[in-house]
């Protein structure tokens, strides 16, 4: 058993990033250093979206994303489902009726039972209802339609839009704004970003979207994984640095070393 | 134990998925890869649970849609009601195509409700994107301060180096296009997807060992 050529730097860099989070984690769990994160308006923005929706009398909607669990956008997801949790207790906390709209089936089973068991952890398992998280469709177009559709039948006050998005991003966040549903955009989607900024009251983007379970939490050991994060980042952003440099200079050493 | 169970299968389940991709020869003692693991046994799983997803939602969609049809309580319980109907016509016209292989006609009749009901909804729903990404544009470019009036000037000179019309009032906005293109919206969608690429490699590595549980309910 051996690493496969061209993905021996990769490997290692992925053990050493892990190490280095790890061991940041450790250290902030046990108060040995203090993460505090910059104020983050999208997600101090999120418990107005609920209220708002409470004190209108109307649903706050919440999507999150396209993306699958399995492949390369589950990350994306989790992430989206994180903050779904934290939109989950504040709807208890508030009263407010949430309803989630689902796209991948296999996404569907844990959004139900994550909403089901936030509701029960609120003291508010009767808030849970069987329409709270409703499949839509896996077919992109007909995902969106179906967004578009249940924003106008409950006329929604607030829409959170978290996770990966495609092409259906303006859609479903312009059919939002003209019917003047308070909006949240949280994606590391690069080329919906845009679209986001444009249509959506608050617009989290790129990384924040990985960092918003951790900061909506407060917990020391997922603070500490950003911290660790950034660890790593300045370690990458040296590297490209040192790429610049050595490669201005007519040597192919950091190209061979990452190549490896 | 209820999430511990679950927790447990993911972390082994994702060191396998993040191992196949990486290492190739067999594991000593066991005579098979890594990635023989991960194709035939993890690879058939999924589709085994992924079925189960399925029949999950669609149980929930039909229960959703059913009430309302049931209930009638608003005027918009008849789209329910189509939605119900097509599920239904296309599930068996579907599965009557699928058990009757030679029955050239009923594919190609089959084929007639994707070209000529399915594909011209989907060309006019996109169709509503120019319209949506002009009224976007109108309130994402109102100059209200230095940022938005950079954006909108940004943006005038982008189209106006795409547009034909642009370089026949100058010649030199393709290349200022292709400029603002290549290096200032480039450094910045390359930094926003390496912050995302490190945040999302942070985000599977807390999943994997389980400091990350969001996702299965209560924060």
């Amino acid at each position: 058993m051996k690493i496969i050529p061209g993905n021996i730097f990769g490997f290692w860099l992925f053990v050493v990033a892990s190490a280095v989070i790890v061991y940041v984690m450790n250290l902030s769990e046990k108060g040995k250093l203090k993460v505090t994160l910059r104020p983050i308006a999208g997600l101090d923005a999120l418990e107005e979206a609920v209220g708002r929706a409470t004190e209108m009398g109307r649903p706050v909607h919440f999507s999150p994303g396209l993306g699958d669990i399995i492949g390369t956008s589950a990350p994306d997801t989790l992430a989206a489902l994180q903050i779904l949790s934290y939109v989950t207790d504040l709807s208890a906390k508030y009263d407010a009726r949430l309803l989630v709209t689902i796209r991948m089936p296999n996404v569907f089973p844990l959004a139900q039972e994550l909403v089901r068991t936030a509701y029960s952890m609120a003291n508010k398992p009767q808030s849970y209802k069987e329409d709270t998280v409703r499949y839509v469709s896996s077919d992109q177009d007909a995902y969106a339609a179906g967004v578009i559709g249940l924003m106008h039948q409950e006329k929604v006050a607030s829409s959170i839009l978290a996770g990966l998005y495609m092409g259906e991003a303006l859609l479903i966040a312009e059919s939002g704004a003209s019917l003047g549903t308070m909006q949240v955009a949280i994606t590391a989607s690069i080329t919906q970003i845009p679209f986001f900024v444009a249509a959506c009251d608050y617009t989290i983007i790129g990384e924040e979207l990985y960092a918003a379970g951790a900061y909506v939490s407060g917990n020391k050991a997922r603070l500490g994984a950003i911290a660790g994060q950034d660890c790593i980042k300045l370690a990458v952003m040296a590297i490209i640095v040192l790429g610049t440099i050595v490669t201005s200079l007519g040597s192919n050493f950091v190209q061979d070393l990452l190549t490896k | 134990m209820r999430k511990e169970l679950p927790l447990a299968i993911t972390f082994v389940v994702a060191l396998i998925a993040l191992l196949s991709g990486v290492v190739q020869g067999p594991i000593p003692g066991l005579g098979v890869s890594i990635g023989d693991i991960y194709g035939n046994y993890i690879g058939k799983w999924m589709t085994v649970v992924s079925a189960f997803a399925l029949c999950l939602a669609s149980v929930n969609l039909i229960l959703v849609h059913g009430r309302a049809v049931a209930r009638k309580r608003s005027q918009d319980w008849i789209y329910s009601a189509i939605l119900l109907g097509t599920l239904v016509v296309y599930a068996l016209f579907r599965t009557y195509v699928e058990l009757n292989p030679a029955d050239e006609a009923a594919r190609a009749n089959y084929s007639l409700i994707y070209d000529y009901i399915l594909s011209p909804l989907m060309s006019g729903q996109w169709a509503c994107l120019a319209f949506y990404v002009g009224s976007a544009s109108y309130r994402a470019f109102r100059a209200r301060n230095l940022e938005a009036t950079v954006l909108l000037v940004s943006a005038i000179v982008v189209m106006l180096g795409a547009a034909p019309i642009g370089s026949l009032l100058w010649d030199q906005f393709p290349a200022i296009q292709q400029w603002l293109l290549n290096v200032p919206s480039m450094t910045g969608q390359r930094a926003l997807l390496l912050g995302a690429a490190l945040g999302s490699f942070s985000t599977s590595l807390r999943t994997l060992l389980g400091i990350e549980r969001g996702h299965l309910g209560g924060m």
